[in-house]
């Protein structure tokens, strides 16, 4: 009874201190950034990925270079600021976003439902097809054909959302960090399909011609859109118009062409839930 | 930041969170178990008169100590399947967990070893016992109890150290944390609460390794 009573004793200390944590959390003010603000302050503070060329890779510096970038750039220059682009990853994107360390996230993040809860969405600034990718030997017609598959997916991103409700139960899918790691999952042979996006299947086709990949599950056209705290409405609206106007003027289109050799078509319309 | 705390998350996860407790510590139990025999095969071997098992056993510390245990897990899960051995993540996660206590556990019962006096193991085999009962009885005992405290510090940061084995998709008290965190984004209200079952589960290792001292390290010293 005493070790149930010290182990009691142990955790409540550890909740009170969490408590104590979480109520200067709470009390501190909130924090909205306007475009006002951030010219004030002199520099924009963009999130975007790293891990996921060619939307968020690194150059030759190791800094980061992508799609998303370029967007991240041209929004800076649209404020009259220079641009500071902070490295996050699928999991952690929400949390840098929610505790003030970026001002915006530009990380090829899908509009859905469960993240609209969270966060305040731009309008789509860019769009993929997430897939099942498999061997062209592995036969998987049907979702119920992933059951004796074992599939990669990078933790929090929109394909483990969307493989998670279409698997039957006993499927084994396996979580990673984000898409490198899935990816070499995949490469090593660890896993026999993978859940990702047209980018990665025409890297996978480039670097691994022998590996003999192909999509087998469409499982969702995903608009992507620039994401912000709730209290965010005029920079979310400064970033609607910004969006906007690189549609039209062209610049998006040869943003488009730098990194998938193709002029834009036209963005998706903003997806309703 | 106006943060509204919200457990409800948690709470739904909560039974999943205690079985991947059970996950936590199969590891844990696993890495040690290999982690032991891997330090006292290394210290038996480490002053062996064959020089290449030698340099071998000094090798592996070295490499293993000076290298961070997330490489050392992804080599595993990795690199080697391209060598032709594949592995699943938890008995991967295991064998790292293993190799890596062992390359410390190597260096801790050594100097354990070295504590003895050379003549008592003299005594010992005037005595007419055997090399290995001479290691087994007036060696490795008496060793072990002088860095039991030390070995036991280890075997915690081992068990903590389970948590890496989340990167590999192991089944543990991480890997199920990270997925309430992504379907929820309740980051602060998730990890608070895993870090009290860490603060536990270390705790009822200090206890069970208290007690293992207990019963069988606190004869008195002559």
């Amino acid at each position: 009874m005493s070790l149930f009573k010290s182990i009691l004793r142990r955790s409540l200390g550890a909740l009170v201190l969490a408590g104590v944590a979480a109520a200067t959390l709470g009390s501190a003010p909130a924090s909205a950034a306007t475009p006002e603000e951030i010219k004030a302050r002199g520099k924009l503070l963009v999130g975007l990925l790293t891990d996921y060329p060619p939307f968020g890779g690194t150059d030759a510096q190791q800094q980061p270079a992508g799609y998303d970038a370029d967007v991240a750039k041209l929004m800076a220059k649209a404020l009259g600021v220079p641009v500071e682009l902070v490295p996050v990853t699928g999991p952690n994107r929400i949390p840098y976003l929610l505790t003030n360390k970026i001002d915006v996230l530009i990380a090829t993040f899908g509009i859905t439902a469960e993240r609209q809860k969270q966060v305040l969405f731009s309008n789509p600034y860019s769009s993929l097809t997430i897939y099942v990718l498999a061997p062209k030997s592995l036969n998987i017609k049907t979702p119920e054909d992933l059951k004796p598959v074992t599939i990669s997916v990078a933790r929090a991103s929109t394909q483990d959302t969307a493989i998670s409700a279409i698997a039957p139960q006993g499927t084994q899918l396996k979580r990673f960090d984000d898409d490198a790691t899935a990816l070499q999952a995949l490469i090593s042979g660890q896993v026999q399909a993978m859940g990702a996006s047209n980018t990665i299947l025409a890297q996978l086709n480039k670097d691994y011609p022998q590996l003999n990949m192909e999509p087998k599950l469409t499982l969702r056209e995903q608009a992507n859109g620039m994401a912000f705290r709730k209290a965010d409405t005029a920079l979310a609206e400064f970033a609607n118009k910004f969006i906007a106007d690189i549609e039209k003027n062209g610049e998006l289109s040869a943003v488009n062409q730098r990194w998938f050799g193709i002029p834009l078509t036209k963005l998706p319309p903003m997806p309703s839930f | 930041m106006n943060y509204k705390l919200d457990f409800t998350p948690v709470l739904d996860g909560l039974p999943s969170l205690l079985i991947a407790c059970l996950g936590t510590f199969a590891l844990a139990l696993g890495g040690m178990v290999l982690a032991i025999i891997i330090g006292i095969g290394g210290v038996m071997l480490r002053d062996s008169r064959i020089a290449p098992v030698r340099w071998f056993i000094k090798s592996f510390v070295e490499v293993i100590r000076n290298t961070p245990f997330l490489v050392q897990i992804y080599f595993i899960y990795f690199a080697l399947p391209l060598a032709g051995l594949r592995l699943d993540p938890t008995p991967t996660a295991i064998i790292a967990l293993g190799i890596n206590g062992g390359a410390y556990a190597i260096e801790i019962i050594r100097g354990g070893v070295q504590s003895i006096g050379k003549g008592q193991i003299e005594a010992g085999l005037a005595l007419g016992l055997h090399k290995a009962q001479v290691f087994r009885l007036i060696v490795l005992k008496p060793a072990l109890r002088a860095i039991f405290p030390s070995l036991t510090s280890q075997f915690v940061l081992l068990t903590l150290t389970t948590s890496i084995a989340s990167a590999i998709s192991a089944y543990e008290l991480t890997s199920v944390a990270q997925q309430i965190e992504t379907s929820s984004f309740r980051s602060f209200e998730v990890y608070g609460v895993v870090t009290v079952f860490y603060l536990v589960i270390s705790w009822l290792m200090m206890r069970f390794f208290g007690m293992i001292s207990t019963r069988y390290f606190s004869y008195p010293v002559k």
